[in-house]
């Protein structure tokens, strides 16, 4: 079920783009944020620790944890998606861990 | 002794060459001109509005094979086109803008899940739709940037050079407009795309040449003041052998540069690399061969063989 980003570019949507990786180190989500009006969308990948994924359930209440974080880092977190998708041909991976817990 | 790679008593004859290099200069430009009106750029989303796609695949494909499969969602003219290194399997996808843009992204995913099934998964790594009345007003606000660029540089430097010639400002801004005229010729004929990234790198060799034509003028300001009995273009001749240790420095360290962003850049980069890698190269040429050679008509023209020391003094 995709979580609604409110940002000064207008309302997103952030929601799953591929099934969840999972390894006994993190889980990595696969994400896109698409614009509600369609016309942009950006995917890109968080990969979550286990020791802080552990608390939510399922990837409902994860993204729903995602939801401020996102809405705070909006820009930034758009912008290095975009670039490195178009000059480096590969998903931006935001890690969330122990030293940088974010929104977890 | 340090590494010279220019004399410092070099003097080529620049100056007598000017009419066989103004005469090709006035070809090259026409053929630019002719290749703009009817051939024109490849402009990107940028500017003729439309949505571009990125898509990935885990299997190899063809560029036939996704447009076969895009083919039921009526999205008007689809280009498709491989990206990145072959293993990637990345492709850019584009078309007109569709009426309705919502969900494109997964809408585009689902054509290509029952063209393709279970076998070669793709997924829309990125959307970005541009409204063709915004590209509209992006090309004219473009070209408004270009052409004000090259206006104000050229008044500039007129104001500058004042004392030696008012014409120096015609010279500038005449070699801006043949650089920029060949670098979108050169543009047209590689077909790469115009977008942008592009137009900022148009506008960054409009400064690079301005700069490059300053140095020259500036010298020949210089030495027009210190050799009050010279002929303008003795003196012209003199200020561009001075000054070629520095052009030849400048412009070949900025070339290495742009020629690794060339190589190495990647696709996304090239356009804006190929625009500079050209534009310096003429740029450079024009400092030597436009700008001091239209002063030279212009004066010759007005007051046919006057000193330098008039003008200067």
């Amino acid at each position: 079920m995709p979580v609604e980003i409110r940002s000064a570019r207008g309302l997103y949507r952030l929601a799953e783009a591929a099934p969840p990786e999972s390894s006994p180190d993190s889980l990595v989500l696969t994400l896109a944020l698409e614009r509600a009006d369609g016309v942009e969308r950006v995917v890109l990948r968080c990969r979550i620790a286990s020791a802080l994924s552990a608390s939510e359930a399922d990837t409902a209440g994860l993204l729903a944890r995602l939801k401020p974080w996102i809405e705070r880092e909006f820009e930034p977190t758009r912008e290095a998606a975009l670039k490195s998708i178009r000059s480096e041909r590969r998903l931006h991976e935001i890690v969330f861990d122990r030293a940088h817990p974010g929104p977890f | 002794m340090g590494l010279q790679l220019i004399a410092p008593d070099i003097n080529i004859d620049f100056v007598g060459k000017r009419f066989f290099f103004v005469a090709v200069s006035t070809v090259i430009n026409l053929a630019a001109i002719l290749l703009l009106i009817f051939v024109g750029l490849n402009y990107g989303v940028d500017f003729v509005g439309g949505s571009v796609v990125q898509l990935k695949f885990d299997q190899p494909t063809s560029a036939e094979r996704i447009r076969t499969a895009l083919g039921s969602l009526d999205l008007g003219d689809v280009t498709v086109q491989d990206f990145g290194a072959r293993d990637e399997n990345q492709y850019l996808v584009r078309f007109e803008t569709v009426k309705s843009v919502g969900s494109i992204g997964p809408r585009l995913e689902a054509a290509l899940d029952r063209s393709y099934g279970a076998t070669n998964k793709a997924q829309v790594l990125r959307v970005e739709t541009v409204g063709s009345k915004v590209g509209h007003d992006l090309r004219i606000d473009g070209f408004l940037a270009v052409a004000f660029a090259t206006v104000f540089m050229g008044v500039y430097i007129a104001l500058r050079f004042r004392n030696v010639s008012w014409s120096f400002g015609a010279g500038a801004v005449i070699a801006l407009i043949h650089d920029v005229l060949v670098v979108t010729g050169a543009l047209v004929i590689s077909r790469l795309e115009f977008d942008l990234t592009t137009l900022a790198a148009v506008l960054t060799i409009i400064a690079y040449s301005v700069h490059d034509t300053i140095i020259v003028s500036d010298r020949i300001r210089e030495d027009a003041a210190k050799r009050r009995r010279e002929s303008l273009d003795v003196t012209m001749n003199r200020a561009i052998n001075e000054t070629l240790s520095r052009t030849v420095l400048t412009s070949g360290t900025a070339l290495t540069v742009v020629t690794s962003l060339l190589v190495l850049g990647g696709p996304i980069l090239r356009p804006a690399a190929f625009t500079l890698f050209v534009g310096i190269i003429t740029g450079t040429y024009s400092s030597i061969y436009i700008a001091g050679p239209v002063v030279l008509f212009w004066e010759k023209g007005r007051i046919g063989g006057k000193t330098a020391a008039t003008r200067a003094a």
